[in-house]
């Protein structure tokens, strides 16, 4: 049980990692009305690819994503994972990047990002080398440590809420569905993770249900924040609208001029446990692949990330690399679940049909 | 006239000033009665021989009366008078007997814990004598179920060994393991640490594999809670294995009070451990790296404590953290009449002093004051000194980057205690799972 909850928290904090920083600039980019139906349209675009992937995972019990490749073949395995790898390097690397950025105008305005950079880098692979038992521990941790700080965000920014920036239209027909960018999003949402874990617990679809509906309430309210503060007409001007809108907050009695400061210690906590899952997917993979250690594996591959991170040199080129990135883990969060399912679906008939002979 | 294997004993231990062989006529044949002093009471031991002596008619059936362990190899009559026997032998050399001797007394009574003090609870206290300790388990827990298995460790000296353990709890594969690597010790077993090297490579962390206890009372809990209990001969701890951080928050004393009590102790030793690791560190990077953080009046108020103070803020704080660090290991070496005019001198006059002298702040010594109650809060002396530990490594985070340092610090401390783990069992699990349960 407990093991479940950790995995629910990893859930949630991935989730809610990729979803402060650049999420709502997508979400704003898509539509001008009615932003929750895309979020509800991704979340449950993204909770069916869920339950399909569950599906799928369920006819192979005890066994992860990448034995149930190796057993439709080595190939199948190498065609399949190793471009995810190699993606899961860059997504790392440059979600590190963007948050290092959004923490030094938080915090740090003259350090240089390398600096932080590596910092966060060691800690997330220290934490990826000390495998996948260190990583839920944590987790559960580092929730208890975040979310009453999301808590605090969310009814802090409250005090600046004008209700008539946002008008709750309906917009029919949705039009996104058909736009890249809604696919998109799915990058930013990597629940493919739990396949990866599913060899040593049983999960249960309900559980994630719950997790799920956690994730779409917190989105709501990371795209709805900075909605309700400035308004559409302004928020897509802005290169961080949640930071912004946090940055706006001004609580008389509180002994604290900023709560973005408290919005940076959040992103420290999400960001290091992301990567650090990120990585230790890499490893992982490559290991099982590849047949070599998952910590040699692991350090060099962190290592080029560290490289692309330190290399990319500003900002707007960042987050292009990044949506490319996203898109390409849009791509898999498709094609992983559903070859999954097919293949289950299709050995375990064959297998059914042979008992039957 | 003295026979071939008393000649042979005397040779073994020519050179030791307190060893004896004491002639004895019964039933007008000589005995020898063999042993050390400083073990043995001779005066008393002499007078038991000599009155079951007279209940027997020969020679022969006072050593069967004596004790079960007669006539035995010379190997094993040497092995005897290093533990603390008497060694009786006959005349012709044929006969022997390892007695239980009346002993010198070198053990301190029961007496109260020195380490712990126990709220509504009972004060008995472990002592150094390995059979006392388990007597006092096995007095407050009465069950057939409680095993209990003997080792006899080390190269040099063979130093008793005791584990205990309730059977059908904790988990026969935990047993297993800890068996074959108790069997498997080829040092010696001096200090705690030397037996916590063997449960795992660990010697630069600081958290150790054992939780040491002086309470009968916590040693039972912990045996209910499917842990094992180890005793050492001449160390008056239980040592609880595996170590867990739940132990440094919970003790079973808590639940002597209603629930929402314990509740409420639980929740200050939480907030006495946060505090312990980030609040040294918070203040260096409010005061120094992030000052814009606070509200105006607030900054100003901070601004103006600091004011005159020529050392930076991280210098001023390392000076007084290592100071209070050494004041605390000053008083523990004290002699106790000395202690308190330690304690006088280092808080009041050379606190006040610093102060008025504006090598400190105001608010840095009621943050330090702060920090040492709060890292006295937690249970267990080792628990206590390992978080005042890791705050430095916070501190330099923070010294660096600021309020994001004492987050990464922070962040990594739990990291680091999360990837801890002693035989597969994770140092921050909440228990351990009984014997058969399903994961």
């Amino acid at each position: 049980m407990t093991q479940r909850i950790q995995i629910a928290a990893v859930f949630i904090i991935i989730h809610l990692s990729f979803g402060y920083v650049v999420y709502p600039n997508l979400i704003y980019m898509l539509t001008e009305t009615a932003h929750w139906e895309v979020i509800i349209c991704q979340c449950l675009l993204q909770l069916i690819l869920i339950w399909v992937y569950m599906k799928g995972l369920n006819y192979f019990p005890a066994q992860n994503v990448i034995d149930i490749y190796l057993k439709m073949g080595r190939w199948a395995a190498i065609i399949f994972l190793t471009p995810f790898a190699i993606n899961l390097i860059v997504l790392a690397s440059l979600n590190n990047r963007i948050h290092t950025e959004v923490i030094i105008s938080i915090f740090l305005p003259r350090t240089p990002y390398w600096a932080i950079l590596v910092l966060l880098f060691f800690i997330s692979v220290y934490t990826a080398l000390k495998g996948l038992g260190t990583i839920l521990r944590s987790a559960i941790f580092i929730f208890l440590f975040v979310i009453p700080l999301v808590v605090l965000n969310i009814f802090s920014s409250s005090v600046n809420f004008n209700i008539h920036n946002v008008t709750p239209g309906l917009n029919l027909p949705p039009k996104f569905l058909l736009e890249m960018k809604f696919f998109y999003l799915l990058g930013f949402s990597s629940f493919l993770f739990l396949g990866f874990i599913a060899s040593k617990t049983k999960l249960l679809f309900r559980q994630l249900f719950a997790a799920w509906v956690i994730v779409t309430l917190l989105s709501l309210s990371i795209v709805y924040i900075p909605l309700f503060i400035f308004g559409q007409d302004t928020v897509v001007t802005l290169k961080n609208p949640f930071l912004e809108s946090m940055d706006s907050i001004d609580i008389s009695w509180f002994s604290f001029n900023r709560q973005a400061i408290f919005f940076g210690v959040l992103l420290v906590g999400l960001v290091i446990l992301t990567n650090s899952v990120l990585f230790w997917m890499i490893g992982t993979i490559m290991q099982k692949v590849y047949k070599w250690n998952a910590s040699y594996w692991i350090s060099a591959f962190s290592f080029i990330a560290l490289i692309i991170a330190l290399v990319v040199p500003n900002k707007n080129l960042l987050e292009k690399y990044f949506l490319w990135s996203s898109g390409a883990q849009a791509f898999f969060m498709i094609i992983i679940p559903i070859t999954i399912f097919i293949y289950g679906f299709w050995s375990n008939g064959g297998v059914r049909g042979h008992g039957k002979k | 006239m003295r026979n071939k294997i008393v000649n042979e004993i005397e040779s073994k231990f020519s050179n030791q000033g307190d060893f004896f062989i004491e002639e004895e006529l019964i039933n007008k044949t000589t005995i020898f009665l063999i042993g050390f002093k400083t073990l043995v009471d001779l005066t008393k031991s002499k007078l038991y021989v000599q009155q079951i002596a007279n209940s027997n008619t020969s020679v022969k059936a006072l050593f069967i009366n004596l004790n079960d362990e007669i006539n035995v190899d010379t190997e094993q009559m040497i092995k005897g008078i290093l533990e603390g026997n008497l060694v009786i032998v006959s005349e012709d050399g044929k006969q022997n007997a390892v007695v239980n001797p009346i002993v010198q007394n070198l053990r301190s009574s029961i007496s109260e814990p020195k380490n712990e003090s126990p709220i509504q609870s009972s004060t008995d206290a472990f002592g150094d004598d390995i059979n006392t300790n388990i007597g006092m388990i096995r007095k407050r827990l009465t069950t057939a179920s409680l095993c209990h298995c003997n080792y006899e460790v080390g190269d040099l000296e063979k130093r008793k060994l005791s584990m205990l353990y309730i059977k059908g709890r904790t988990p026969k594969s935990l047993i297993d393991k800890v068996d074959r690597q108790l069997k498997g010790i080829q040092t010696d077993i001096d200090t705690i640490d030397d037996l916590n090297l063997q449960f795992g490579k660990r010697r630069l962390s600081p958290v150790s594999h054992l939780f040491a206890t002086e309470l009968p009372i916590s040693a039972i809990h912990s045996l209910k809670e499917n842990k094992i209990v180890f005793f050492l001969d001449n160390c008056p701890f239980a040592l609880v294995f595996p170590n867990l951080l739940w132990d440094m928050l919970v003790s079973i004393d808590d639940r002597n009070f209603p629930s929402i009590l314990s509740f409420m102790l639980r929740f200050f030793r939480v907030i006495g451990l946060v505090a312990t690791l980030i609040l040294p560190a918070l203040y260096v990077a409010l005061v120094s790296v992030n000052p814009e953080v606070f509200k105006l009046d607030l900054a100003l108020f901070v601004a103006k404590s600091r004011e005159g103070i020529p050392l930076t803020a991280f210098l001023e704080t390392i000076a007084m953290v290592v100071l209070v660090d050494l004041i605390l290991e000053a008083i523990v070496r004290l002699p106790k009449s000395v202690g308190p005019a330690i304690t006088m001198v280092g808080g009041i006059i050379l606190g006040q002093a610093m102060v008025e002298a504006k090598l400190v702040s105001n608010l840095l010594v009621i943050v330090i004051t702060a920090v040492v109650i709060a890292s006295s809060s937690v249970i267990g002396m080792q628990n206590s000194l390992y978080i005042r530990l890791l705050k430095y490594p916070i501190l330099i985070l923070a010294s660096l980057f600021g309020i994001l340092g004492v987050c990464i610090g922070f962040i990594f401390t739990i990291i680091y205690l999360a990837s801890l783990t002693s035989y597969d069992i994770p140092y921050m699990t909440f228990r351990i799972k009984k014997e058969g349960e399903i994961k």
